[in-house]
């Protein structure tokens, strides 16, 4: 059973890979390792705030941190990659900007991997492509599929945006942001899902989109 | 860089290791030994859908969804039977693990391992899904993730309705 996650994973991978070949303008230099690496710094971070948040110690129980499945915390792990991200590209302006496409591609990925898990279904639809779970009768959304067209749509038009500091990441956190929020209601939930996350990476979007470029030039003229 | 991570990793591990305190056992009481026959004729005067859970102290994984059955009980508990089963365990280990975890849910003692063997499931945990009157609808071997809990549960609810 877990190996259908590394599946999933690995399509995630995959689906990041060819993003950054087909999207390869102004890329930093490493740009496979660097996601790589910021992403599972995020996982292991994610999955920490996740433990902690259950009342589970990692000290008194420092082999859960492995069971990934056990749940990873979406917001820190977002805010974790990101960090890592600009941490890594602090020289490079433009290098969050030439990721961001590929990224979406890479999250595309990831929800397409459902298909690997046998996960993709959500809420019951009368809809004609909605499918069952086998052996039932209730045909549901397949969500996770909506989730991984919407992410590599976006990724296209994300490439598609002209040069402006800032621009293509924050359109890619409100895209990678809105296809989760506009999915999750069709995504039977115990807790609810990380709904505020979505609104905040929207929000956090739509500011660097705006901001972004004045952010960087009072930066530029700050005395060092 | 990486020196830094380390840093607030370990800060993070230290900080939440601070809540370490041994769970008050005194009100559990022994749980009650079952066989698979016995389980089975329990699921079958159940008129309600029910999820099953099969868990054992020892075991690491049933740690990390051990809370999200509880919530899951505390939002779904008036519709569905919550029923747990702890294998090859003790009765002192068990009684941790609840208190620990406050499972406020039916908990049954199977030593040797004869329901999840009678149904077909494999490993620790296992998450099986029944229809009233004890049907089997499916089992998810391993750990279940928030979605497969809340997806199977959707369903439990579609098909008794």
């Amino acid at each position: 059973m877990e190996f259908t996650l590394l599946w999933a994973v690995l399509t995630a991978v995959a689906l990041g890979w060819v993003g950054l070949r087909i999207w390869d303008e102004r890329l930093p230099e490493d740009p496979f390792d660097l996601l790589i690496g910021a992403a599972l710094v995020a996982l292991v971070v994610g999955r920490l705030t996740a433990m902690v948040s259950q009342g589970v110690s990692p000290i008194t129980n420092p082999g859960d941190i492995i069971v990934i499945r056990g749940g990873v915390h979406t917001g820190a792990a977002a805010i974790t990659f990101l960090t890592a991200l600009l941490w890594k590209t602090r020289e490079d302006r433009t290098a969050l900007d030439a990721l961001a496409p590929a990224i979406l591609l890479a999250l595309a990925g990831w929800h397409a991997g459902c298909l690997w898990r046998d996960a993709c279904l959500g809420a019951p639809s009368d809809l004609p492509w909605a499918w069952a779970l086998p052996g039932s009768t209730v045909n549901r959304h397949p969500v996770e599929i909506y989730a991984a067209i919407g992410l590599a749509l976006g990724g296209w038009l994300v490439a598609s945006l002209p040069w402006r500091i800032w621009l293509r990441a924050g359109s890619a956190l409100v895209v990678a942001s809105g296809v989760r929020l506009l999915t999750e209601t069709m995504r039977p939930s115990i807790t609810g899902g990380p709904t505020r996350w979505y609104v905040a990476g929207m929000i956090a979007g739509v500011i660097l989109v705006i901001a972004g470029p004045r952010l960087i030039r009072s930066r530029s003229r700050a005395p060092t | 860089m990486l020196e830094r991570l380390a840093l607030i990793v370990l800060g993070m591990l230290v900080v939440t290791s601070c809540s370490g305190e041994a769970a008050d056992t005194t009100d559990i009481g022994d749980l009650p030994s079952i066989d698979a026959a016995g389980f089975e004729a329990h699921l079958a005067a159940l008129e309600r859908p029910a999820v099953v859970n099969v868990w054992a102290s020892w075991c690491l994984p049933c740690r990390s969804e051990a809370p999200l059955l509880a919530e899951a009980h505390a939002i779904h508990g008036d519709r569905i039977e919550f029923i747990g089963v702890d294998v090859e365990d003790s009765q002192a280990g068990a009684k941790e693990f609840l208190a620990e975890f406050g499972l406020m849910f039916d908990q049954f003692f199977d030593e040797r391992r004869s329901i999840p063997n009678f149904y077909g499931g494999f490993g620790t945990p296992i998450t099986m899904f029944f229809a009233p009157h004890g049907e089997l609808v499916r089992i998810h071997n391993g750990v279940v993730d928030e979605r497969s809990l809340a997806l199977n549960i959707d369903e439990l609810i579609q098909l008794s309705s």
